[in-house]
């Protein structure tokens, strides 16, 4: 349990880590090359994990839907952007906000898929996200 | 283009943070489908491989001249192209937890401390390259009122993220 506690919070600075690091290669080439890299590199970096660890394509990997593989085009536009906001907002301000937006939106779009949610908990949640967004303009 | 230290965020900028969070629900949505079909590993790399040709596609088509100004930052050094060996751990270690008691709710919790513990680290020491910012106090309460507010949503059980 405790390394679990440890990998978990190891992923989420590893999550800082890989956007300072695009965030830097995009100040000596561009946002979208950041991108290019850092999916290329992760590519051949998880094709040598999974021929070393196996089980790279389980049986019916190929049967999701189609739509599904557009999470890879919409993550280069991700790492983009992060790499293009992070030298100009800051890191805390970066992580902040992307986080905040990545929770409302989760929030709206299983209000869409009638998933279930505390209603209450993440209307509040929302209320306190936007406070502090708001509270990031203020001098 | 270089990175003004200006003290106040530009609206635009935080906007566009904001709006990539909802790219990265999407994102997460589509990557946990693939995970449903095959695992999260091979989640996690065909999405790199469609997001390397998707990127190949888009330099082509927004593919400038402007070759060899490199601005004031001069060559990226080597390590600045292993960005995506940090984000193949992620998934790898995310994988793990996800299956561990600590589920989805504990590992985005935790993985969430992690990533602001990183960042107001980055931005004191400019670690990476990257300028060094100063939190002002306002910054310190926002980061309490969003971690506040992310906390409740997990617990809520929003499944989507």
């Amino acid at each position: 349990m405790t390394l679990s506690i440890l990998f978990a919070a190891l992923a989420g600075v590893l999550v800082g880590v890989s956007r300072q690091i695009n965030g830097r290669l995009s100040l000596s080439t561009s946002p979208l090359i950041a991108s290019f890299w850092n999916h290329l590199v992760g590519f051949v970096a998880l094709t040598a994990a999974g021929l070393v660890a196996g089980g790279l394509i389980p049986p019916g990997a190929f049967e999701a839907p189609w739509l599904a593989y557009f999470g890879g085009p919409i993550g280069v536009v991700f790492v983009a952007a992060g790499s293009w906001l992070i030298p100009r907002i800051g890191a805390v301000n970066t992580a902040l906000l992307v986080i905040g937006g990545q929770m409302v939106s989760g929030v709206i779009l299983d209000l869409f898929r009638s998933a279930s949610q505390t209603l209450w908990a993440s209307s509040l949640g929302v209320i306190l996200i936007l406070a502090g967004v708001v509270l990031t303009r203020r001098r | 283009m270089t990175a003004p230290a200006i003290h106040r965020p530009n609206p635009l900028h935080l906007l566009a943070a904001f709006g990539t969070g909802g790219l990265l629900t999407l994102m997460v949505h589509f990557n946990g489908e693939l995970g449903l079909h095959g695992n999260a590993l091979f989640a996690s790399w065909s999405a790199h491989g469609t997001g390397t040709v998707a990127a190949i596609v888009l330099l082509g088509l927004l593919h400038r001249r402007s070759r060899g100004d490199r601005g004031p930052y001069g060559r990226a050094p080597l390590w600045a192209y292993l960005g995506g060996i940090s984000g193949a751990v992620t998934v790898m270690l995310t994988a793990i937890t996800v299956n561990s008691p600590l589920a989805l709710s504990g590992t985005l919790a935790l993985g969430l401390a992690g990533q602001v513990v990183f960042s107001l680290a980055a931005d004191r020491w400019g670690l990476f390259g990257l300028p060094v910012r100063r939190p002002r106090m306002n910054d310190l309460a926002a980061l309490g009122l969003i971690l506040a507010g992310s906390t409740l949503i997990i617990l809520s059980g929003a499944g989507a993220i």
